[in-house]
């Protein structure tokens, strides 16, 4: 077994625990959640979704920026791990993007009176989430490391730009989706309690993108090491 | 005047919280998968 091999081993078992760690925390965030937080005197139960929900937009959009960020830098230097990281970064972002489009539904749907509307934020998400999905079909139909390292980090730096324009579309557009209520120049305008369960979830769903894209770049590491082996053998 | 009662709107918040363990769930077990199948 190679050093390579095994620095690919290493890395698959530590983000595995890690993200079995992050669904421990997830469960404590159910219970904080359920049992500590109030309910919302207008929106009812239903407002608790804003527990999931929010960590995974903010988790999807720091993932995609740091796709781009990562690709510049490879454009730059040249170094394969800021590829591999940039790949397990978008394919993290794009299962919490997952997350965000379904459980934003699901809450609009007893607030709002609908499943979906064409408003600024939730297009520009959709877009984003389609973008990095066609950023990992773009990687998988090219075989070529250092061709498929150099489109993907165009089209991840692209991505990174649609960032910054989903943040501030609440303010740029008219708009039905909710105010920042955290990220905003003013104090979070939260009780007490449903703050510190949203600060709880967004620091579990950080756990979890750390111990997923720990797994998937050992992944990434471990399909280099094949390939190189699969190529020496004609 | 009484303060008017929250909606019951539950089902929705469970709906939620099932959606989103299960596609954390999934992408985690494709990927120790897809690790077995590479590595084997």
């Amino acid at each position: 077994m190679t050093a390579t091999e095994r620095s690919a081993r290493a890395l698959t078992r530590r983000g595995l625990g890690i993200s079995l760690v992050g669904l421990a925390g997830l469960a404590g965030v159910y219970l904080l959640a359920i049992g500590y937080t109030p309910i919302e005197a207008r929106q009812g139960v239903a407002q608790k979704i804003f527990y999931l929900h929010v960590p995974a937009a903010w988790s999807a959009l720091i993932a995609f920026a740091l796709v781009g960020l990562s690709s510049a830098m490879y454009l730059w230097l040249h170094d394969p791990r800021l590829d591999r990281f940039a790949a397990s970064s978008a394919e993290v972002g794009v299962a919490f993007s997952a997350i965000m489009l379904t459980t934003g539904p699901i809450w609009a749907k007893p607030i709002w009176g609908t499943w979906w509307t064409w408003d600024a934020r939730l297009t520009l998400t959709l877009f984003l989430f389609f973008l990095f999905i066609g950023y990992l079909a773009l990687r998988a139909s090219l075989h070529d490391p250092a061709e498929r390292a150099r489109f993907s980090a165009v089209v991840g730096i692209l991505g990174m730009l649609l960032v910054p324009f989903i943040h501030l579309s609440v303010y740029l557009f008219r708009t039905l989706h909710p105010q920042p209520v955290v990220l905003k120049p003013s104090a979070p305008s939260l009780p007490p309690e449903m703050l510190r369960t949203l600060l709880v979830s967004t620091v579990v769903f950080t756990v979890l993108y750390i111990g997923l894209v720990t797994l998937r770049y050992g992944l990434a590491l471990a399909e280099d090491v094949r390939d190189e082996v699969m190529d020496a053998a004609g | 005047m009484l303060p008017a009662e929250p909606p019951h709107n539950a089902g929705y918040m469970v709906a939620a919280y099932i959606v989103a363990p299960v596609i954390l769930v999934g992408y985690l077990l494709s990927l120790v998968r897809r690790v077995r199948r590479v590595l084997r």
